[in-house]
């Protein structure tokens, strides 16, 4: 089969953009791609679009502004890892040898739509009990806090890590740091979640183009950075009473894609997890197997999972610090990969990266863990 | 409200086949599989374990414990914060999601024994109460009021 490479990212700063559509965003973020890739447009034969609230044919609307339209598309939606399966889309295009160049992108207009605490959705038996998506997660954490001792301030300092770290990213929605005291002192959302532990809502787009070997080779691409694996799996129905405080779905998922890349946890230089709430980036690390479980939060307060750390975890930001609009955050993390893997992450560079991992997972309802999860490997 | 009191007016479940109401009695139904024994709540077609489409529905146990909780501060219009959410674990082996009424934010406890009750949750169109399952603590854990 082909090998797969991303030859050009873009993102659109995330953010509140209320003078801007989500169509608009994701032509930005496209053109950005194209450029980055310093190829011609006409190379690419097909496109693949992840959102979640952008309604019918969006993708074909920002292929019209970018001058693609008539290629074929696809519009994919996996809740918040409709990017990421996205992406995966074109990488299992262009493994078939169907395509060469590819287009990838993600977008989503939030800020006009939304206010607070998203839910499982308007027909799901749990959020019509109550359920939001805060209210999942801090059911979590309070069993990782019974279960290995987890303390507040421990998840506190995964929030001021990663505002930390958006501070030194341009694209990222908050870009000033915050304090121990500010996250512990912010208004309680679901006890124990404060609003500081929660991602906020978001508007913004990312792109990826992705080539064949082949076509990296006739490009000359040399900050091409290759897809060692795009692994994708659905939650399975709950049967008995499994452990909230770690993530089957996530570590299913990783097993997958570590075993199609021959690359294990203890390769893995730096990772993006889908830290939509500061427990969260617990259960997808610990998930992942990159750091022991229940041990994770007491190393972050070692610092380990630092931009210097001894295994950086987000540091473009993730979803804290960068924002989290749906269908960008999977794609956004990718771009973060790259630019890491390039040398080309700036004041957030981390020292060596040569193999980074990227996360996502979306949805949830009643009787399964999560929905959707993916996990993205690149290699330089 | 009591459950003497639903029942002398006329009532609609907030869901169909979630559980049974009667003459203010309620319980919960579960599903269970024929084959492999395996208990689901709600009941569901296929069971996820055998793949069996044999699955009888029973009545669930109405007492089980907090696996874990929180308190909702921030909520969808429809809901007024804060309430307290909790997954019951029943002896059957099954986790239930809902509210927890007739308690404290600050009392709740993982592995407090609570029990199910069937309460009115809100009116429909033509004001007939909108009747849905809590649990409430039992035993030492009951607040005294
Ligand atoms: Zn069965």
């Amino acid at each position: 089969m082909e090998d797969v490479y991303v030859i050009g990212v873009g993102m659109t700063k995330f953010g509140k953009h209320p003078d801007r559509t989500a169509v608009d965003l994701g032509a930005e973020a496209v053109l950005e791609a194209i450029k980055d890739a310093e190829i011609d447009p006409r190379r690419i034969e097909a496109a693949y679009c992840g959102h979640v609230f952008g309604g019918m044919v969006t993708g074909q609307k920002v292929l019209a502004q970018v001058g693609l339209a008539g290629i074929p598309l696809t519009n994919v939606e996996n809740a918040c890892s409709s990017g990421a399966t996205a992406i995966r889309e074109g990488y299992l295009a262009i493994r078939a040898r169907e395509h060469d160049v590819v287009l990838a992108f993600g977008l989503e207009h939030l800020t006009t739509r939304f206010r607070g605490a998203l839910t499982p959705g308007e027909d799901d038996l749990e959020a019509a009990v109550g359920l939001t998506m805060p209210g999942i997660y801090a059911m979590r954490a309070r069993r990782h806090m019974e279960e290995f001792g987890t303390t507040r301030e421990e998840l506190a300092l995964i929030a001021v890590k990663n505002k930390r770290n958006a501070s030194l990213n341009p694209y990222a929605q908050f870009q000033n740091p915050v304090t121990l005291e500010e996250v512990l002192n912010s208004r309680l959302i679901a006890d124990p979640l404060r609003l500081y532990d929660c991602s906020p809502v978001s508007d913004g787009a990312a792109a990826v183009i992705l080539a064949s070997g082949w076509a990296v080779a006739k490009l000359s691409s040399r900050r091409a950075v290759r897809i060692a694996a795009a692994a994708l799996r659905t939650g399975t129905v709950e049967v008995g009473l499994p452990s909230m405080a770690f993530e089957e779905l996530t570590h299913r998922t990783a097993q997958d894609a570590y075993e199609r890349a021959g690359i294990g946890p203890e390769d893995v230089d730096f990772a993006e997890v889908h830290d939509c709430f500061s427990i969260a980036e617990v259960l997808r690390v610990e998930g992942l197997g990159l750091y022991p479980v229940g041990e994770y939060p007491k190393r972050v307060a070692r610092g380990e999972a630092d931009i210097n750390g001894r295994l950086p975890i987000n540091p473009s930001g993730g979803l804290l610090g960068k924002g989290h609009p749906l269908g960008a955050t999977g794609v956004a993390q990718v771009v973060e990969l790259v630019r890491q893997l390039r040398g080309e992450a700036g004041d957030r560079q981390i020292a060596r990266a040569k193999v980074g991992l990227a996360h996502c997972r979306g949805g949830k309802a009643a009787g399964i863990e999560g929905a959707a999860c993916t996990v993205i490997i690149a290699t330089r | 409200m009591s459950d003497a009191n639903v029942a002398s007016q006329a009532y609609v479940p907030f869901r169909q086949g979630l559980f049974r109401f009667e003459e203010g009695v309620g319980e919960l139904l579960g599903g269970r599989c024929r084959h492999c024994r395996t208990w689901y709540f709600p009941s569901r077609r296929v069971c996820a374990k055998c793949l069996s489409q044999k699955i009888e529905v029973l009545p669930l146990s109405k007492q089980g414990t907090v696996y874990t909780y929180t308190t909702i501060y921030q909520s969808t219009p429809e809901f007024q914060v804060p309430y307290i959410l909790v997954y019951v674990d029943l002896p059957e082996g099954v986790r239930v999601l809902a509210q927890l009424t007739q308690c404290s934010p600050e009392a709740v406890r993982i592995g407090m024994p609570v029990e199910v009750v069937f309460e009115e949750v809100g009116r429909d169109q033509e004001g007939r109460a909108i009747i849905g399952y809590r649990f409430r603590p039992v035993g030492p854990w009951v607040r005294e009021s």
